[in-house]
């Protein structure tokens, strides 16, 4: 404890630490992958909000369900708006979605996982078994019970996600958790008068931290497929919103008329997918300085029993 | 055993209370009246009001949703607004196609998940291991509705590159075709059956991986097991409890999973029934067939523990 308190990280180590951990990942094929389709992802969406290829709004009438040419790449839908535009917009749509629901997720996450391993048997017992009970309610039952009342909202998508998911990430980070809870740093940390909050903060939090960053990243990819999902059924992004999954939607009426323009949409969330899938196993390895060596050399992890490294990245 | 069972039992009967209040409050407070809603925004004010008194809404909201329990208490779900037809047989109709599909389909994924599952983690080449891993990776990224759409494109009669099957739709006289009713399953099954299969098969490597890290796998193989008969038949048969628990839990989220799918087939199942009472404005056949689906997961999940309890015997005692 008094360790981490007396070398309180100056921001030029924090962004050494960052600089390994992007190097780390930079090295390895598939967090490079990663980070290439997040950079020009978060590039597309940036773009997307001021500009797209042709405007949104506009459509063609004289040119609907036109094949893929110049001035429309990937075509047009049966209104004559052009496809690839729409597509653009959708994938900034959903790395908002994906944002979102990813830190409301990790936030009702690390709220139950606190129940859980709280020291009054009520809480922890009774979180445990309601999380139990509970998990077995899939997320698209949790977006329709949300779709009756409250109609296509984007806000839907994010709540039943987040809930769903934040339950799953409680109850997969829970034996971390409750091994880090038991642990002999944590009842020194508690003999020298930590509170209940910092102990949770500063080493359980942290001891959790390799599952809960997997087990996000899953759920961002899964969110963007649920994402698609919804708005297929019509209970998720509104219509007239852009979505990757309204793009997958459109791709189906399209497919007696272009069959090869229902490649693209879907193609894309598949990638985004997998880059988020494969952003999170690289962070895991990156960000542990049990499995990243160049971490270890960075001098930090040396002060073993506290994270610190872990806090910061 | 039976400490366990009562414990769980009594879970799951609390559960069932707080997800019946969930569903009553989302469908009673959130839109602020439900006669309104059902009859429409245009509907004339007598019509609404005929209706608040015929749902029973002019009661206070307390009895009103002990009226609804004390029904479901009686095993009457409710009715539905537009055809009257009672819940409970809208759902077993719609549930001859949903079970058959996800049957079909998890026989897929299995056939699928579990071989490939064990050759990852059998493979000795780092090259094969890597082309497993990127099966996985994949096959769990892509979306269902696109797959769906991809095998309409190779194998639909109509449009399709190799018309081999029907695309879309169920025979009316349902399963009085079996033929006709099996093969217009075929595709939405496999689609269903490769995305799941992807999932299971990343499970069966992980719990398999997780037991080739013990001890027992060289325990076998000092007793004179090859590697490959030492991970199929005893590194199989521990991971068999957490296998049968994805594998149930995984049963019952695809009867709601399957709804994109159901969908795009035009396959009158239960997520799309549900679908269509939502957009219906259905609410009290909703209410019914919310609950309903809510229990019938969290029976799931209590017969999935309990199993996952008698595979593995070192959680006895």
């Amino acid at each position: 404890m008094q360790l981490s308190r007396s070398s309180q990280p100056g921001s030029g180590r924090s962004r050494a630490v960052w600089r390994v951990v992007l190097a780390t990942m930079w090295a390895h094929g598939t967090g490079r992958f990663a980070l290439v389709v997040m950079a020009l992802w978060t590039a597309i969406a940036l773009v997307s909000l001021f500009w797209t290829p042709v405007p949104l709004g506009l459509t063609d009438g004289f040119n609907v369900w036109a094949a893929p040419s110049l001035t429309h790449i990937m075509g047009t839908d049966g209104t004559g708006a052009d496809m690839f535009s729409w597509l653009i917009a959708g994938m900034g749509t959903d790395l908002f979605i994906v944002i979102v629901t990813v830190a409301l997720t990790a936030a009702l996450g690390l709220l139950v996982e606190s129940l859980m391993v709280s020291r009054s048997v009520a809480l922890s017992q009774g979180s445990i078994v309601t999380v139990d009970a509970l998990i077995s309610i899939p997320t698209m039952l949790i977006a329709l019970m949300l779709a009756a009342p409250l109609g296509a909202t984007v806000i839907g998508v994010i709540l039943a996600c987040g809930i769903g998911y934040g339950l799953n990430l409680a109850r997969v980070a829970r034996p971390a958790a409750l091994l880090a809870a038991r642990s002999a740093y944590v009842e020194s940390a508690r003999a020298n008068g930590a509170s209940a909050v910092r102990v949770f903060f500063t080493h359980i939090v942290p001891n959790c931290m390799p599952v809960m960053i997997v087990q996000l990243s899953l759920s961002a990819g899964t969110a963007l497929l649920a994402e698609a999902g919804l708005t297929y059924l019509g209970i998720g992004v509104p219509s007239g919103t852009p979505s990757l999954g309204r793009s997958i939607a459109t791709s189906v009426s399209l497919i007696t008329v272009h069959p090869t323009t229902v490649i693209w949409p879907g193609l894309t969330a598949t990638i985004l997918v997998v880059a988020l899938n494969l952003l999170g196993d690289n962070l895991r390895d990156a960000i542990d300085p049990l499995r990243n060596p160049a971490l270890r050399q960075l001098g930090h992890a040396v002060q073993s029993s506290d994270a610190a490294p872990e806090r910061e990245a | 055993m039976i400490r366990f069972l009562a414990r769980r039992i009594i879970t799951l009967l609390v559960a069932l209370v707080a997800i019946s209040i969930v569903i009553f409050l989302l469908l009673r407070v959130l839109p602020g009246d439900l006669a309104l809603v059902m009859a429409g925004v245009n509907a004339p004010a007598s019509r609404v009001e005929a209706l608040r008194t015929q749902l029973g809404l002019d009661e206070p909201l307390g009895m009103q949703y002990l009226h609804w329990l004390g029904s479901l208490l009686h095993g009457d779900l409710g009715a539905s607004q537009l055809t009257g037809r009672p819940v409970a047989s809208l759902v077993a109709t719609r549930a001859a196609i949903t079970f058959p599909l996800i049957g079909l389909g998890l026989l897929v994924a299995l056939v699928v998940g579990i071989p490939l599952g064990c050759a990852a983690v059998l493979a000795r080449s780092r090259r094969v291991r890597a082309v497993f891993q990127t099966i996985a990776v994949i096959g769990g990224a892509v979306p269902a509705l696109w797959a769906g759409l991809v095998l309409i494109v190779l194998f639909a009669k109509g449009s399709g590159l190799l018309p081999l099957f029907p695309s879309q739709g169920f025979p009316l006289n349902a399963w009085h075709n079996p033929g006709a009713a099996f093969m217009s399953l075929i595709l939405p099954a496999l689609t269903v059956g490769l995305i799941v299969g992807a999932s299971i098969m990343r499970y069966t490597r992980s719990a398999l991986a997780e037991q080739m890290q013990s001890d027992v796998i060289a325990m076998a193989m000092a007793c004179g097991y090859t590697r490959t008969q030492a991970v199929l038949h005893v590194g199989l048969r521990l991971a068999l409890p957490q296998l049968v628990s994805v594998i149930g839990l995984t049963f019952a989220e695809m009867i709601t999973g399957v709804m994109v799918i159901e969908n795009l087939f035009a396959l009158p199942g239960i997520g799309t029934g549900l679908i269509n009472d939502v957009g219906h404005r259905d609410l009290l056949a909703v209410q019914g067939e919310l609950f309903m689906l809510a229990a019938f997961f969290l029976v799931i999940g209590l017969l999935v523990d309990v199993t996952h309890r008698v595979l593995d015997p070192r959680l006895k005692g």
